[in-house]
């Protein structure tokens, strides 16, 4: 048992300082892409062409990016494309849900700064799930945050949705949201709670979980980095401002805050 | 002089199978080879069909890869029963034709290595309302309770994106159980577990202390990939391949770009085989890791799951660094990869996967003296080689049980056959092994990593661009949890006609109540982990 | 004098109850009994608190029997105990009756049941009052009877039969030990009277007095059912009528106590460590061993039976540390000891009539007593439950319940045998004092059991479901008897000084004031009891706290060690009652403070997202018991049988079928043996009957000249 205590001891404090300071760390996040001004139309098109999920959109300028729809298949970076969309390095991209005066209202400061989580895959690929579980590693402990999971939907505060809502997850995810006392709040993380991803709305998912349950906050991404996802958690007890999910020509690239 | 004398003879193999077929089974079933003699199809009348698969498993000793099922234009249905062997041997395809009318067929779950069909035969009941018959059990898998009687999704005549009015159950609804004895009684778990966990639900059902028997069910979630992908363009069925398993992603859609490129002949430059077998052992490292950190916090192990979890976010940051994304989501594509790895890059993931090959040594060293933590594995959740065999185990878990199958070295694909390298196999099939075998297979990924950024050939990273064929083609791939088998026809237009995945967690996970049963309650978890699947990969 | 009056007229109350059964008609039969049966219980409570509280006393002639004396009755305080026991159980069981016996109206005869019922009533209360051995043994033996045709009255099925045959045998055995007993006691004087069998228990020779011991001790041993004697009791109580349940449960097997404490206390009082090491091994061992088969029971009247061997051994674990401190001469000690058994004993009768009546009318309600197949009852026979709930309370030992009490009496007596002097003794009471303590934990876990499987959760079967609570008819015996648990356990400080009334005859030295000093009362008083440290002591725990409030005495003491050096243990349940309804009365109102703004909103327990839950998704009882049935495999051998499995497709289960055959470990290992061995004897003494008349003429002849022999030989 000592060689463990040794171990642990050995090994040191890995933990990130995010919220306070910038997590710079390479590889903490893929980053997103960014709207880009462009000169030429084709250009613009070919961007807008190579989009699966419609993500990418002509505007005046150039292209706009709609991150909450982004699945991340970077195609419109790779692939002998010759005009790539920038990339910012941020990793703070949860947000409003998309019914956003609703949730914005909602965010209002209900919860103190400590959150009792309940984690629910509704079909999620299990990536989400793998971001989700790294919170509790080392690197980022969302204990000290005042964050806990919580093994019943009855003593949680918060609902953290992945996944499209397969068909049999639908009950299931009712009867969670139903079971929480109020206050609660709904985060969905990744693409596919957010309005499908690539499995979209069909006779065996629900596209979303909004298609269900109120949701009050997104964390896009396919799937979000652990950072995101503890942003998300930030904003819904108010300690960070929400980011700016559809990026336009004109505005600057970011860098990690 | 021995090695050589059998590879000859096995050399001949088509030959071979020829001859043994004529002697059998000339009249009764038709054989043609194709694809100079990788593909041997056998034309099976549906009476013949228990007896050939019998003879297939038993005698030949061929292993049931995959059921495909699909209805034909023409109208009718044609089953294609896969069975593989090694690179030496051709795939057998046992084809049976079904009219229209007659939608029966006999089960071959009683089979002496029926487990191993089982699930299949009550997959293609759900989906495509076949009927085995003589089947224990049909009903309730893929679609559950309250899916409407008579609608079957992988029917053509369904349309993927209509909505489906789902039922309310009798509210006296309960899955049936086995277990009579007074007092007995069913623990459930889930379908929404306590932590982090993907959706399933499992039934103990027990008189207390010891659980008596294991009642999974899986398939809460089910998303239909394979019936969204019927139509689409190749691209977007990639996306698909690669996300309806994320944490196997690079896995499964390399077998989809396989699949792809057998049909349309493409050549994948050395370069990209190179790179493929390093982001596929990269997967496999860090799904390892992953499993690992499971294994241990169910156990308990504060410091170890703290290390094993470090090192888990070490690879996916590097993974990140190297290629942008933390799953390896849009690297591969039909031909080869869509970016390079440029030569820093290379080193870095060279240098850093022997760091953490060193790290994951040092802390397997540490739990194997700690006691505590192998009285929790050791002799917990055993599988028998017998069983393994029978319900066609794969991967790891079936390493463990001491049937040490590999696609990696049975039909090797990507550079696999361009280095040398044992698979790890352990006998006891109990949590132990199935440790040591993630433990061995990551030290041993990060040395396969290593051996081909080291000498990554020059190159074009991708080959000719996909020129699609009216054809069908079956890629196989050795997954971090096992063989994984990717079926998929074209159309001439390059959309998909039919495409049909077997992920490794589907034969695992069907065989996980093997271990969990004649065990106490609280080992429940511990066996859970040390299976370390996936949901998301079995449930499609 | 009142007291012959009284008994006078609960024998002719007895009577006329055996009678009225005939006579009256239809739905009044039962009301009838009731009445007489309660009525007879009415005034056996005041006889007996006539004599234990008052100055009267009871003593009565009744006619000489050949040369072994005169048939006497009389009543000391020691009978009173007892006798007040039966009044307060047979009271509400009477009552209880009364509401019981119409689901057998029309089918078998109530007339009948009346007859044995009173008639057992007054034999028990006749083996009570018995001052010779003669009028006893007949009591005695009128009482075996009328059990037996009692528990076998439902006597069409097979299972009472069967369970009456070894209950009666058992019982004739024991009696046959106790005759013999009293001739060798009886031996020197010819005389019977218990008066002239005291006078001579001093000379008998230390052989003999360890042959009347054995033969006495195990023969009423069986009655109490000790260990190893104790099969018949398992067995009679689930066929017996759960009102007769009850009677055997709280007052028959206190027959087997009293005569013990009688003979082996009183007429023949036990020399040496010896006889009560036997006794206190006993006890602690019937204890032990009851409890763990009652823990691993699902079937109510069966458990409720295990936990009367449970609690017969602690009574008698008290009887033997008793007999050990007053041969060993620690009179006080052995008062306290002897006060604890008979605490318990009367604590015990309470709460286990409590729980066969409770048991009867949740039968009643729901169809069923096993409780794997019950659960829910809480919401459907609130009342029923609430009561249930008090006697599984008192029976696990719980302060401030009556079981508290007289079980850490027990212990803390068991303790005390730091004070001894032989090593060996001292060992024999830590190992008796380590079984029963872990017989209270076990109880704990037991009844934790019975309630929350069988009254809370979900309903597990049709019964249950529509289990509907019982009219008042029903619940009055059990508030009765639940107001007599908490008034048992919150003045213990009251009924201390009463039993040891009835104590200190035997013992010759009081515990009352070592026990509950009186404290609060008069300080002066208390010096020549208490040396000025203990007072000390006491006033470091707190004892002088609230003594302008709180009239009489509150705290039960034990203490031991020097003047200088005292170990002092002292509780108070009337205190805890205080305390818990304070602190209860706090939360209440912090709750509803707090919670004032605030909607409350109830839904259904979280089922982890499934559809729903069913009845079989809940612990059962056999679920919850499995830890201790593993853990005590050794000791238990509860024989789970082989799995047997059905299959189809070689590797589909579809039925596994898990099958318990139960055999009590006493029974494989005391009992069996000798049944086999008669069986083996009366096989071979069958060959015997060739059928021939010149074989049996040849019989007659050979023992004929047997006789002959033996006459020869011997004389």
């Amino acid at each position: 048992m000592a060689n463990w205590v040794l171990k642990g001891l050995r090994t040191g404090i890995r933990t990130t300082g995010y919220p306070s300071r910038p997590e710079r760390a390479a590889g903490v996040s893929p980053g997103r892409p960014h709207g880009a001004s462009l000169n030429s139309i084709e250009q613009a098109d070919t961007l807008v062409e190579r989009c699966p999920t419609r993500a990418i959109e002509r505007q005046e300028g150039g292209v706009a990016v709609d991150h909450r729809r982004c699945v991340y298949c970077l195609r419109c970076q790779r692939d002998g494309m010759e005009t790539v969309a920038p990339w910012d390095a941020s990793y703070e991209w949860a947000t409003e849900g998309l019914d956003e005066a609703a949730s914005a209202k909602k965010l209002q400061r209900a919860f103190g700064r400590s959150l009792h989580i309940r984690f629910l895959d509704a079909g999620a690929c299990s990536a989400c799930v793998s971001e989700a579980r790294q919170l509790n590693n080392p690197y980022y402990n969302m204990h000290r945050l005042g964050l806990f999971t919580t093994p019943t939907p009855r003593n949680a505060d918060v609902l953290l949705v992945s996944g499209p809502v397969s068909d049999a997850m639908r009950l299931p995810l009712r009867k969670a949201y139903e079971a929480m006392p109020a206050p609660k709040r709904v985060v969905a993380i990744g693409a596919c709670a957010i309005f499908g991803g690539v499995f979209g709305s069909s006779f065996a998912a629900s596209g979303g979980a909004s298609q269900i349950i109120p949701v009050d906050v997104i964390v896009p991404g396919c799937p979000p980095p652990p950072l995101a996802i503890l942003h998300g958690l930030l904003l819904v007890v108010g300690r960070k401002p929400p980011a700016q999910p559809v990026s336009r020509p004109s505005d600057q690239v970011m860098e990690p805050a | 002089m021995v090695m050589l004398e059998r590879r000859v003879e096995q050399a001949s193999f088509p030959e071979r199978l020829a001859e043994l077929w004529r002697r059998k089974w000339k009249g009764r079933v038709g054989a043609a080879f194709e694809r100079d003699g990788q593909i041997c199809r056998l034309q099976c009348p549906t009476k013949e069909l228990p007896e050939l698969c019998q003879w297939l498993t038993c005698d030949l000793r061929f292993v049931l890869a995959t059921l495909i099922v699909e209805e034909e234009r023409a109208g009718g249905w044609l089953l294609q029963y896969v069975f593989y062997k090694d690179s030496d041997t051709p795939w057998i395809y046992a084809e049976v034709r079904l009219s229209t009318l007659s939608q029966v067929i006999p089960s071959l779950s009683g089979l002496p290595d029926g487990p191993s069909f089982d699930w299949h035969e009550r997959e293609a009941e759900d989906l495509f309302g076949l009927t085995f018959e003589g089947h224990p059990r049909l009903g309730e898998f893929v679609l559950h309770e309250d899916w409407p009687e008579g609608v079957n999704p992988m029917q053509r005549g369904f349309d993927a994106h209509q909505h489906v009015e789902l039922r309310h159950p009798d509210p006296r609804w309960k899955p049936p159980t086995v277990v009579e004895a007074p007092g007995a009684f069913a623990m459930p778990i889930g379908p929404i577990f306590s932590d982090f966990a993907e959706s399933a639900h499992f039934l103990l059902e027990t008189v207390g202390e010891d659980v008596i028997r294991t009642i999974p069910r899986f398939f809460y979630k089910y998303r239909g990939v394979e019936k969204i992908g019927e139509g689409q363009m190749l691209d977007r069925v990639l996306l698909l391949a690669e996300r309806f398993s994320g944490t196997s992603a690079f896995a499964h859609g390399l077998a989809f770009c396989q699949a792809v490129e057998t049909i349309c002949g493409i050549e994948v430059p050395p370069r990209a085989c190179a790179l493929r077998t390093v982001f596929a052992e990269l997967e496999r490292l860090r799904h390892h890791a992953a499993v690992i950190t499971g294994i241990c916090n169910s156990t308990a192990l504060a410091v170890a799951t703290a290390q094993a979890a470090l090192i888990e976010e070490d690879l996916l940051r590097l993974t990140c660094e190297a290629v942008q994304h933390r799953y390896l989501f849009g690297l591969v594509k039909p031909g080869g990869l869509s970016c390079d790895l440029p030569e820093d890059k290379c080193n870095l993931l060279a240098e850093s996967t022997a760091i953490i090959a060193a790290r994951l040594r040092a802390l397997h060293q540490m739990l194997r003296y700690s006691s505590s933590f192998l009285d929790r594995l050791e002799e917990v959740g055993i599988v028998s080689t017998e069983k393994a065999v029978s319900y066609g185990l794969v991967g790891p878990i079936a390493r463990a049980s001491g049937v040490s199958r590999d696609i990696r070295k049975l039909l090797p694909y990507a550079a696999y056959n361009a280095t040398h390298f044992v698979v790890p196999s352990e006998q006891e099939g109990d949590g132990y092994a199935r440790l040591r075998v993630f433990f061995h297979e990551a030290e041993q990924s990060a040395a396969l990593m290593r051996h081909f950024l080291l000498s990554v050939p020059e190159g074009p990273i991708c080959g000719a661009a996909v020129s699609a064929r009216a054809d069908a083609a079956l890629a196989a791939v050795e997954a971090p949890q096992g063989a994984t088998f990717h079926w998929l026809r074209l159309n001439e237009d390059g959309t998909v006609a039919r495409y049909h995945i077997t992920p490794p967690s589907f034969a695992n996970w069907h065989g996980f109540h093997l271990a969990a049963e004649n065990f106490a309650f609280q080992d429940f978890p511990i066996i859970l982990a040390s299976f370390g699947l996936s949901n998301a990969e079995c449930d499609r | 004098m009142l007291t012959v009056q009284l008994f006078s007229a609960f024998f002719i109350l007895c009577a006329i109850g055996a009678v009225a059964g005939f006579v009256a008609a239809g739905r009044w039969i039962s009301i009838v009994l009731a009445a007489i049966g309660s009525l007879s219980a009415l005034v056996i409570l005041a006889v007996s608190a006539l004599l234990l509280i008052g100055d009267a006393s009871f003593r009565a002639e009744l006619w000489p029997v050949l040369s072994l004396g005169t048939m006497k009755l009389a009543a000391d305080r020691l009978s009173a105990v007892f006798l007040f026991v039966t009044g307060l159980v047979f009271l509400p069981v009477s009552l209880f009756s009364g509401v019981y016996l119409e689901k057998h109206r029309g089918h078998y005869s109530l007339g009948y049941f009346g007859v044995l019922y009173h008639a057992l009533f007054a034999s028990i209360v006749l083996i009570l009052i018995a001052d010779d051995a003669v009028s006893f043994l007949i009591a005695w033996e009128l009482m075996s009877i009328a059990s037996y045709l009692l528990v076998n009255f439902e006597y069409e099925r097979e299972e009472s039969s069967h369970a009456g045959f070894v209950m009666l045998a058992m019982s004739e055995a024991g009696t046959v030990a106790v005759i013999i007993a009293f001739m060798l006691a009886m031996d020197r004087t010819g005389s019977l009277e218990f008066g002239a069998l005291r006078a001579s228990a001093a000379s008998a020779t230390q052989e003999v007095s360890w042959a009347i011991f054995l033969l006495s001790f195990f023969g009423f041993a069986v009655k109490a059912g000790l260990l190893p004697l104790n099969s018949w009791l398992p067995l009679a109580h689930p066929v017996a009528p759960t009102n007769v349940s009850a009677i055997l449960s709280a007052v028959i097997v206190n027959l087997g106590i009293y005569g013990i404490m009688r003979f082996n206390l009183d007429l023949h009082p036990t020399t040496g460590a010896g006889p009560g090491s036997i006794v206190l091994i006993v006890g602690s061992l019937s204890a032990l061993i009851g409890i763990l088969y009652a823990t691993v029971q699902a079937e109510m009247k069966r458990l409720l039976a295990h936990s009367t061997i449970e609690n017969m051994g602690i009574i008698t674990a008290g009887i033997g540390a008793a007999m050990t401190f007053k041969a060993t001469g620690h009179p006080v000690v052995a008062a306290i000891a002897m006060i604890a058994a008979l605490y318990h004993l009367a604590n015990h009768s309470v709460y286990k009539a409590l729980l066969f009546v409770g048991t009867g009318a949740v039968e009643a309600g729901a169809g069923t007593r096993d409780l794997d197949r019950l659960g829910g009852i809480a919401r459907r026979m609130p009342w029923t439950s609430v009561f249930f709930l008090i006697g599984v309370l008192s029976i696990a030992a719980l302060p401030p319940f009556n079981g508290f009490v007289s079980e850490w009496l027990t212990l803390q007596t068991v303790l005390r045998s730091a004070e001894l002097a032989s090593t060996s003794i001292k060992v024999v009471f830590a190992i008796s004092g380590a079984l029963l303590a872990l017989t209270a934990g076990l109880a704990v876990t037991c009844f934790a059991k019975v309630f929350a499987m069988g009254f809370l959760g979900m309903p597990r079967s049709d019964g249950a479901t529509q289990a509907k609570e019982s009219n008042w008819g029903a619940r009055s015996p059990l508030a009765l008897l639940a107001v007599a648990c908490i008034l048992l356990g919150v003045l213990p400080t009251y009924v201390i000084p009463v039993l040891d009334g009835a104590v200190t005859p035997i013992t010759h030295e009081s515990a009352s004031a070592a026990l509950v000093p009186p404290f609060f009362s008069t300080m002066a008083q208390q010096q020549e009891n208490l040396p000025a440290k203990f007072i000390a002591e006491f006033h470091d725990l707190g004892a002088q706290v609230g003594s302008a409030a709180l009239p009489g005495r509150g705290l039960v003491v034990l203490h031991r060690g020097e003047e200088q050096n005292p170990v002092v243990f002292a509780m108070s349940t009337s205190y805890t009652l205080v305390t818990f309804a304070v602190i209860l009365a706090i939360i209440f109102i912090v709750f509803q403070f707090l919670s004032r703004r605030q909607a409350l909103s109830r839904g259904p327990a979280w089922d982890g997202g499934l559809r729903h839950l069913w009845p079989a998704t809940t612990y059962t009882a056999t679920g919850f018991s499995n830890p201790v049935r593993v853990i005590f495999d050794a000791i238990l051998q509860p024989a789970a049988g082989e799995d047997s499995v059905e299959a189809v497709a070689r590797h589909f289960r579809t039925a596994i079928r898990r099958n318990y055959a139960e055999v009590h470990i006493v029974d494989q290992l005391v009992l069996d043996p000798p049944v086999r061995g008669l069986r083996t004897l009366a096989a071979v003494a069958r060959k015997m009957h060739v059928g021939h008349v010149n074989a049996y003429a040849a019989y007659v002849l050979l023992a004929m000249l047997f006789v002959l022999i033996l006459g020869v030989g011997v004389f």
